[in-house]
C-alpha cells in the first residue's frame, strides 16, 4: 500500500521595518495605546486618499531580491473587497496582478544535501486592524491598520514539518539580515499559515488552511498534527472538506474556525488611487548592491576564520552580536577570541543588567585591546573576568583598568629574580625535568604562577624558565 | 444576460452588504436585470489591444519620504463612532477570528 | 437693498479694496438671497455663523486676490472640516469631517469665504438631483423642473444669484450637465489638475472637481486657484502654474473645430441640434475650420462608464459601514445585521442599486467580462480622442440631449439617468477637460449648453473658444429677470 505524502505551502505575513506606515504617514509602532497611531486614512475616512511610503517599496524589494525573486518593474496595486470590522476601507490594498516579485526560491539544508522551496510570489499590503474579543462584542484598535506588509507565497513544496521549520528559519534569516522585518513571531511582525494537505497519489488532497501559528516550532508541531489528523479521516473514510483551522498551542492541535464558502469573491481591481510604480534597473542595482551583507556570507567569513559551526551558528541567530562582530572583520584580531567573549562574559553581562551592548563603555578600542591581550596572554580569562565590570561601565583604558586593579605587569628583572628563587626552592622538580620529566616543568610554572599573583604572562614565563633550566 | 435569478440577486446584495426586504427583491431583480442586460453590451465590443487605463493619467506614483506625521487623538477615533469602550471601537463579536 | 453680488468679480474686487464695501456685505447679501431662494432647495447646510465670523475677520486683512471675500457654495461631497458633510445621504447626516478637503485648504488661503454645502444626488449618483435625502433642489428657470445633477444646488444657487461661485464634482457629466440645465458655465478641468483629496468618492477613476460660475473668466479665475500637484493625491498632476485666463477674448480665426457624428445624431432632440447649429454657423463666419469626425467607442461611452463607475463605487462606498463614523443601525443581533441593515437604511434605492451592480461586475469571472474590459476599450477610446487632438483644436457638441425635464417625469427608469449624460460621459472616460456654456434658450425658455471638449491640460483653449461665444451671444442668463421674460 502507497504511504501517504504531506504537502504544506506556507505564506508568511511580515511587517516591514519602516518608520510610517504604508498609505499614510501615521506611525508604524507596536505596542502603543490602542488608537493612538492612527489618522484619517488608516481609518478610511470618506475622501481621504493613499500615498505610498518609498521605504516600505525599498523594503519589499530587498525582500524579493532575497528571495531570489524575478522582479515587477512595472507594478500597480489591486483592491482586495471584503467586508469585516478589521479591514477599515472594507477593502484591503494589495498586490494581485503585479506582485512586487514572482518565481523565487529559497534553499534549505535537508537530509542528502539542498532542496528548494519554490516561492510563487511576493508582495505588498496593508496590514488590518487588531481587534480583541469577548462574549459578545469585539473591540478595534486601529494602531496596526496600514503597517507595510510583504505577504510570501511558496509553492507547495514542502513535504515535512522538518522542511516547513527549516524554510521558516531560513526565510526568517533572510529578512532579518536584509534588514527588511524585525520578523518577531511572538509580537505578531511575522505570522504564519500553513496550507496542509496529503495523498496517496500525484494528485493534491484537500487544502486545510492553519491560520496564525505562534512560532515556528509550532508550525512543525501543527503539521504534523494535521497530517496524522488527515490520514486519520481518510483511513476511516471521511470526506474532508476545505477549512480554515487555528493551532491552538494549548492542546497542540488545531481546531475548526471555518469552513470556506466556495470560492472567496474578493472581487480584485487595480486600485485607481495610486497610479503605476516603476522600479528602473538602475534602482533595482542600487538596492541590490546595498544590501546588507547577508547570514550566508557572514557564515562563511566566521568559519573561515576559525570559529566553531556551534559558535557561528550563536552569532548568525542574534544578529546585534553579529553586526559587532563584524565591525571587527578587517582589524586583524583573533576573531575566536572576540566570538568567544561576544557570546559568553559579555552576553552574559548584558543579559544580567539587560542593557544593551551600545549603551555601555566598551569601546571598539577597547574591545580589541581585551582581545589582543587575551590573545597574547598577557591577560588571563581570570583576569579579564575580574575587570568586566570596569570595562563595561568605566571610561578608562583596558591598560588604565588593570593598572587601577593592580594587575601590573612585573618586569623582567623582577621575573627573573622569582623564577631562579623558585628553581632554587625547587630542586627536586628541576632534577626531574633534567631528567626527561617533562612534567615537571608545570608544577614549576605553577609555583611561579602563584609567587606572582597571575600577573606575569606564562608565556613569557614559560620562555624564561625554559631558557633558565638550560643553563 | 438571458435570466437574473433571485438567489443572483441575494448573492450580490450579500456581497454589498445590503439587506433586502423580501417585497423588494423582484423590484430590484427587473431593475439590476434592465441595468445589466445594459452593460453587456460590452460583449459585443471589440478592443484593439490588451493595454488598459487604470486612471486617465499617464504619470506614475511620486513615492512619499518615510517619516512620521500628525496622528489623531484617540478621543477623535472614537468620536465618530456610534460604539465605542474606552479607547477602542466597538464592534458585534466577529465571529471569523 | 444692496446688490452688489450682481457686479462682476473685479467690481465687486475694486469695492472690496477701495473700502467701499466689506467682505461682511457679501455675506448678508447671500444669506438674503438663501432665504429668498428657500424654495429652489439649493443647500443641504449652511455655515451661516462662520461666515459672519470669517467676513469679520477678514475687515482687518489686506485684500491681496481677485477671490478676497467672495462668497462660495461648495458641494456636499467635499469635505469641509466642522462642517457637516453629507452627501445628501443619510448614512452621512452627522457626519462631521475633521479634515478639509485640498480644494477647500485653497479656497481659505485665498480668505474666499463658504456660505454653505449644496445639494446634490446622493453620493453623486444621478443626474437630476433627485436621490438626495434631503430633497431635490429646483431650477431657478423652472422651479416645476429638475436642475440636472449630480451638481444640482451648486448649479441652481449659481444660476439663481445667491453666490457668484460654486464648486461641483464629475464623475460623468455631473458639473456640465446641471451647468447646461440651469444655465451657467461649469467646468470639469483635466483629470488630474485638482486635488481629489477629500472629494468623497464615487468613481475614483473619473471624479474631478470644478468650478461653476456665472461666466467663463470668472471660472478661469477660480480654476486658477484649485489646480495644482497635491502630495495627497497620487492622481494630481505636476503641471506649471499657468493663467487659465490668458486666452480669453483672443481671435479664434483658424481654430480647427471637430464635431463628433454621434454628438449631431437623432439621440439630440431638434431643438438642441438647431441651437448647436446656430453656433457652428457663427465659428464657421468667424473662419473657423469645422470638421465632423468619428471618435471610437465614443457611441460605448455610457457602457464603459456604467461598468467602471458602479465596480468602482461599489469598492469606495463600502467603507460606510457604522462602525467608525456615520449612520449605525441600532442594536444589530450581530455583525452580519449591523452590516446589511446599516446599508439598507443608511443608502437610497440609487445608490444600493449601484452597489449591487457594481458587485455584480467585480465578482467572480465578471471582473474580467466587464470590468477589464471595459479598461482596455476605455485606453482605445482615449487613443482615439488624442488622436483628433492632433489636427483638432477643439470638441464641440451639445452638452445635453433636451433641456431641463420635469421633476416628476422619468422616475421609474433606472436608465435614463445615464442617458441624460452620454454627450458628456467620454469625456471623463479620456480624462479630458469638458465646458459648458449657455447658447440659448428652448420654446419654453429653458437653457441650452454647449459642450466644449480640450485636450488634456488645454483647458486655456477651452475658455478661449467659450469666451468668444459667450460675448457674441451676449445672453440674459439672469433667471429672475431680463429679456427672457
Amino acid at each position: 500500500m502507497n504511504e501517504y505524502k504531506t504537502t504544506v505551502g506556507i505564506e508568511v505575513h511580515a511587517e516591514l521595518k519602516t518608520k510610517s506606515k504604508i498609505f499614510s504617514n501615521s506611525a508604524n509602532n507596536y505596542g502603543k495605546m490602542a488608537n493612538t497611531c492612527t489618522n484619517v486614512i488608516d481609518l478610511g475616512y470618506p475622501g481621504v486618499l493613499p500615498t505610498v511610503n518609498e521605504k516600505a517599496i525599498e523594503l519589499a524589494l530587498r525582500a524579493a531580491l532575497v528571495l531570489n525573486c524575478k522582479i515587477n518593474k512595472k507594478m500597480h496595486f489591486d483592491r482586495k473587497n471584503y467586508f469585516y470590522p478589521d479591514n477599515p476601507k472594507n477593502y484591503q490594498i494589495t498586490q494581485n496582478r503585479t506582485p512586487i516579485g514572482i518565481n523565487g526560491y529559497v534553499e534549505i539544508d535537508v537530509k542528502g544535501g539542498k532542496k528548494k522551496i519554490r516561492i510563487h510570489d511576493i508582495h505588498i499590503e496593508e496590514d488590518t486592524c487588531k481587534s480583541i474579543h469577548n462574549k459578545n462584542k469585539s473591540m478595534l484598535d486601529f494602531n496596526r491598520a496600514g503597517i507595510p506588509l510583504v505577504e510570501i507565497v511558496t509553492e507547495a513544496d514542502i513535504n515535512s514539518s522538518e522542511e516547513a521549520m527549516k524554510y521558516l528559519e531560513k526565510l526568517r534569516e533572510l529578512l532579518l539580515y536584509a534588514d527588511v522585518s524585525d520578523c518577531k513571531i511572538e509580537e505578531g511582525s511575522m505570522r504564519c499559515d500553513c496550507n496542509v494537505s496529503v495523498s496517496k497519489t500525484e494528485k493534491l488532497g484537500t487544502k486545510i488552511e492553519i491560520k496564525n501559528i505562534g512560532s515556528i516550532t509550532n508550525v512543525g508541531i501543527a503539521i504534523d498534527y494535521e497530517t496524522e489528523r488527515q490520514i486519520e479521516l481518510l483511513e476511516n473514510k471521511k470526506d474532508l472538506k476545505e477549512e480554515t483551522r487555528r493551532f491552538d498551542d494549548k492542546t497542540n492541535s488545531t481546531i475548526l474556525m471555518r469552513i470556506k464558502e466556495t470560492g472567496n469573491d474578493y472581487r480584485y481591481f487595480p486600485e485607481p488611487d495610486i497610479p503605476f510604480i516603476e522600479l528602473s534597473d538602475q534602482y533595482i542595482e542600487d538596492v541590490n548592491n546595498n544590501l546588507p551583507m547577508l547570514a550566508e556570507e557572514r557564515r562563511k567569513i566566521y568559519l573561515k576564520n576559525g570559529i566553531n559551526e556551534i559558535n557561528v551558528q550563536k552569532i548568525i541567530q542574534n544578529r546585534t552580536i553579529s553586526d559587532y562582530l563584524n565591525k571587527f572583520i578587517n582589524k586583524n584580531i583573533n576573531l575566536v577570541i572576540a566570538s568567544n567573549l561576544l557570546l559568553g562574559d559579555i552576553a552574559a553581562y548584558l543579559n544580567k543588567y539587560e542593557i544593551k551592548i551600545e549603551n555601555t563603555k566598551l569601546t571598539d578600542n577597547k574591545f580589541i585591546d581585551v582581545v589582543n591581550y587575551l590573545d597574547s596572554q598577557k591577560i588571563n580569562s581570570k583576569i579579564f573576568k575580574t575587570i568586566l565590570d570596569n570595562i563595561m561601565e568605566e571610561d578608562l583604558s583596558i591598560d588604565e583598568i588593570l593598572e587601577k586593579s593592580g594587575f601590573k605587569e612585573i618586569n623582567n628583572e623582577e621575573l627573573i629574580d622569582i623564577i631562579k628563587n623558585v628553581l632554587k626552592n625547587n630542586e627536586q622538580s628541576v632534577n626531574d625535568y633534567h631528567a626527561g620529566n617533562t612534567r615537571a616543568i608545570k608544577y614549576i610554572m605553577g609555583q611561579i604562577m602563584k609567587e606572582t599573583k597571575g600577573n606575569a604572562n606564562p608565556k613569557d614565563v614559560n620562555l624564561l624558565v625554559e631558557r633558565l633550566l638550560k643553563k | 444576460m438571458d435570466k437574473l435569478t433571485k438567489e443572483q440577486v441575494m448573492h450580490v446584495a450579500y456581497l454589498a452588504r445590503i439587506h433586502l426586504e423580501e417585497e423588494d427583491i423582484e423590484k430590484y431583480r427587473v431593475q439590476l436585470k434592465k441595468l445589466i442586460d445594459d452593460i453587456d453590451k460590452i460583449k459585443d465590443i471589440k478592443n484593439y489591444d490588451e493595454e488598459f487605463l487604470i486612471s486617465p493619467i499617464e504619470h506614475n506614483s511620486t513615492l512619499r519620504e518615510d517619516a512620521i506625521g500628525q496622528m489623531l487623538d484617540y478621543k477623535e477615533v472614537i468620536k465618530n463612532a456610534p460604539n465605542f469602550n474606552g479607547n477602542f471601537v466597538e464592534v458585534p463579536v466577529m465571529i471569523n477570528e | 437693498m444692496s446688490k452688489y453680488l450682481d457686479l462682476s468679480l473685479k467690481e465687486i474686487n475694486k469695492l472690496l479694496k477701495d473700502k467701499k464695501i466689506k467682505p461682511i456685505d457679501l455675506v448678508e447679501e447671500a444669506f438674503e438671497n438663501i432665504e429668498k431662494n428657500k424654495d429652489l432647495n439649493s443647500f443641504i447646510t449652511l455655515d451661516k455663523e462662520n461666515a459672519f465670523k470669517m467676513a469679520k475677520e477678514l475687515e482687518n486683512k489686506e485684500v491681496d486676490n481677485l477671490l478676497f471675500g467672495i462668497p462660495i457654495a461648495i458641494k456636499d461631497n467635499i469635505c469641509t472640516k466642522e462642517l457637516r458633510t453629507t452627501c445628501a445621504s443619510k448614512m452621512l447626516e452627522n457626519f462631521i469631517p475633521t479634515y478639509d478637503a485640498t480644494v477647500v485648504e485653497k479656497l481659505k488661503s485665498k480668505n474666499m469665504i463658504i456660505i454653505g454645502k449644496t445639494n446634490m444626488d446622493e453620493f453623486a449618483m444621478g443626474s437630476t438631483s433627485r436621490t438626495s435625502y434631503f430633497g431635490a433642489p429646483k431650477n431657478p428657470w423652472n422651479k416645476k423642473r429638475i436642475a440636472g445633477g449630480s451638481s444640482g444646488g451648486s448649479a441652481s444657487c449659481v444660476s439663481s444669484r445667491i453666490v457668484p461661485f460654486a464648486l461641483g464634482s464629475d464623475t460623468g457629466g455631473s458639473i456640465r450637465q446641471p451647468a447646461s440645465y440651469c444655465g451657467i458655465v461649469g467646468m470639469k478641468p483635466t483629470y488630474g489638475r485638482i486635488s481629489r483629496y477629500g472629494l468623497v468618492a464615487f468613481g475614483s477613476s473619473l471624479d474631478q472637481i470644478g468650478p461653476m460660475t456665472r461666466n467663463v473668466y470668472e471660472n478661469a479665475e477660480l480654476l486658477n486657484i484649485l489646480c495644482g500637484k497635491d502630495e495627497k493625491d497620487l492622481t494630481s498632476v505636476d503641471k506649471l502654474q499657468e493663467d487659465f485666463t490668458s486666452l480669453i477674448n483672443t481671435d479664434i480665426k483658424g481654430m480647427n473645430i471637430a464635431i463628433p457624428k454621434y454628438f449631431v445624431t437623432d439621440i439630440v432632440e431638434k431643438e438642441v441640434l438647431n441651437k448647436f447649429d446656430e453656433i457652428v454657423q457663427i465659428l464657421k463666419e468667424k473662419g473657423c475650420n469645422i470638421e465632423y469626425v468619428d471618435i471610437d467607442y465614443i457611441e460605448n461611452a455610457v457602457t464603459l462608464y456604467q461598468i467602471i463607475a458602479m465596480g468602482e463605487a461599489s469598492s469606495n462606498l463600502a467603507r460606510f459601514d457604522g462602525i467608525r463614523y456615520g449612520y449605525s443601525y441600532e442594536n444589530p443581533q450581530n455583525l452580519e445585521e449591523l452590516y446589511t441593515k446599516t446599508r439598507q437604511i443608511g443608502f437610497g434605492d440609487e445608490v444600493k442599486r449601484r452597489i449591487m451592480i457594481g458587485s455584480f461586475i467585480l465578482s467572480g469571472e465578471n471582473a474580467k467580462i466587464y470590468y477589464d474590459k471595459a479598461l482596455k476599450i476605455r485606453d482605445d477610446m482615449r487613443k482615439s480622442f488624442l488622436k483628433t487632438f492632433e489636427k483638432f483644436d477643439l470638441i464641440i457638441g451639445p452638452t445635453t440631449t433636451t433641456v431641463a425635464y420635469d421633476l416628476e417625469a422619468n422616475l421609474d427608469d433606472p436608465l435614463k439617468t445615464f442617458l441624460d449624460d452620454v454627450l458628456v460621459i467620454p469625456v471623463n472616460m479620456a480624462g479630458l477637460p469638458g465646458l459648458n456654456i449657455p447658447i440659448g434658450f428652448s420654446k419654453d425658455k429653458m437653457p441650452i449648453g454647449l459642450h466644449i471638449i480640450g485636450n488634456a491640460f488645454d483647458e486655456r483653449t477651452i475658455y478661449k473658444l467659450a469666451s468668444f461665444i459667450e460675448k457674441s451671444l451676449n445672453l440674459n442668463l439672469d433667471p429672475r429677470g431680463g429679456k427672457n421674460e
